[in-house]
């Protein structure tokens, strides 16, 4: 059995955890939640819920999707999840320019890794204020050869179609065989 | 035939798998004559609906005025109605009267049963019974849905720091971990502390304990008391190196396709790992279409 793995990621509350839920085959379940203080004072550690997907792709090839938690506290697992991946998504929600600063950041270091190639999925569309992908193309400054896809994250098309853009930047760098 | 043992040998966290992957209902009944102590926990179907202590009961109501949830005349109120129209569940009258939300309550509920199973994890010993078929008392905390417990087991795994009990999962650090037919059932209820992801993450069905430590920078120790954890909530299996002509043909087969064998591997080696080929990406690309 052989496991590729593609990566999505995003600042806090951009529609990770609902991507990956949409286009998986199981239902992920976030578990995340508030913990009390005392909670946290019996638990040994802070702990993250973890958005962890997957697609049978066929008999001996399984697709599975991490996401990165968003909280900033673990940004160390960008770096980490994306070694080995096919490829990364960043999800941004797109009706909150306050959040496009730490976008930058998280797209900023996956250019300057440049672990696989990255698109952009321009979340939330179905929203009013959404800004559209030309708009958040120009807001997050990002080079012309990135892609941004519309996308909403609780529409299962929606997400197979970012994946399908993904995997045809992916195709470009592949090589033969 | 109820199942009986001792903690020291068989600890909550296993149990709490077996009651997991047996699908069990019924009552795990924790005494501690040491201390003179004593639990109760509850299950339905495998997840954890109750956990009493005898020697501090506290019920529904007064947890919640513990909380500042409800107050003393509230209660009172709702247990008046309660014994008018009895056998109604106390928490379901103080949600119709409005006096705390489904979704809160829930929460107290929760979090009070996993305050008391952390708890119970410190007990190094201890006799456990467990009786199929007991249901908790209708004026026992209860969990308004059953709660899965493998949150609960990595939590307590997290305590265990005997080596030996490690060891009898994974004899050495050369053990290749890889993930089970379908982890994300269980990862879906699963919270990770930073170094758990850390090691989650580079799970390949490739790597070895050793080599995971490597890369990561934790010892071997750390890392094989994590991925204990992980075989004890039922999200990977570790499987032995292979030399050529192992048992398990699948890790053999995955070696010889990235054309490495499992030594280890120097951290300083760039992680990179080449394009992939042409023939993989379509194959991904027929399927999502195909969705
Ligand atoms: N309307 C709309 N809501 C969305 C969409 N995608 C996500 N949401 C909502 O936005 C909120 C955040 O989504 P999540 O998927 O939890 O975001 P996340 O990136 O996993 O957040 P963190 O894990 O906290 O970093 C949820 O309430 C989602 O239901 C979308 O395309 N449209
Ligand atoms: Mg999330």
């Amino acid at each position: 059995m052989q496991t590729v793995k593609m990566v999505i990621s995003g600042a806090v509350n951009a529609g990770k955890t609902e991507f990956i839920r949409s286009i998986s085959e199981i239902e992920v379940v976030s578990t995340e939640r508030k913990a009390t203080d005392e909670t946290r004072l019996l638990k040994k550690e802070t702990t993250v819920a973890m958005d962890f997907g997957r697609i049978t792709i066929a008999n001996d090839l399984v697709l599975h999707l991490f996401g990165t938690p968003g909280q900033r506290r673990f940004d160390f697992m960008w770096e980490i999840l994306s070694e080995g991946a096919l490829g990364l998504v960043v999800v941004v929600d797109s009706t909150r320019p306050e959040t496009f600063r730490e976008t930058t950041r998280i797209v900023e270091f996956f250019n300057e890794m440049r672990p696989a190639p990255y698109i952009i999925a321009a979340n939330k569309q179905d929203k009013d204020t959404a800004w559209s992908p030309d708009e958040l193309r120009l807001a997050l400054r990002l080079p012309e050869q990135v892609k941004v896809v519309p996308c909403i994250a609780t529409q299962r098309d929606s997400c197979k179609n970012v994946l399908l853009e993904l995997l045809y930047e992916i195709m470009e760098t592949a090589k033969e065989g | 035939m109820p199942l009986v043992g001792n903690l020291r040998d068989f600890a909550l966290h296993d149990f709490l798998y077996l009651v997991d992957r047996g699908y069990k209902t019924g009552s795990l009944m924790l005494n501690r004559p040491s201390t003179d102590d004593a639990a109760h926990l509850y299950f339905d179907k495998g997840k954890l609906l109750s956990v009493v202590r005898p020697q501090r009961r506290e019920r529904l109501g007064e947890l919640l005025i513990r909380l500042g949830k409800v107050s003393p005349q509230q209660l009172a109120q709702a247990l008046q109605t309660q014994q008018m129209n009895n056998a109604r569940p106390l928490g379901q009258i103080l949600v119709e009267h409005g006096v705390i939300g489904q979704r809160d309550l829930q929460f107290c509920i929760q979090q009070q049963i996993e305050e008391t199973v952390y708890e119970l994890f410190a007990w190094r010993d201890g006799e456990f019974k467990f009786q199929a078929g007991q249901k908790p008392a209708p004026d026992d905390v209860q969990s308004l849905v059953p709660l899965p417990v493998e949150n609960l087991i990595m939590e307590g795994v997290r305590r265990v720091d005997e080596m030996s009990r490690i060891k009898e999962r994974i004899p050495n650090n050369d053990m290749i971990v890889r993930f089970v037919d379908r982890p994300q059932e269980k990862a879906a209820n699963i919270n990770m502390t930073a170094d758990e992801w850390r090691i989650f993450a580079r799970i390949n069905g490739r790597s070895s304990i050793n080599e995971i430590a490597d890369k990561i920078g934790l010892t071997p120790y750390a890392v094989s008391h994590i991925v204990f954890g992980f075989i004890t909530a039922g999200l990977v299996e570790v499987t032995r190196p292979t030399g050529g002509q192992s048992s398990k043909a699948p890790v053999a087969a995955q070696a010889q396709r990235v054309g490495s064998t499992p030594t280890r591997r120097s951290a300083a080696e760039p992680a990179y790992v080449e394009p992939p080929k042409k023939s993989l990406v379509a194959r991904l690309i027929n399927r999502i279409r195909g969705l």
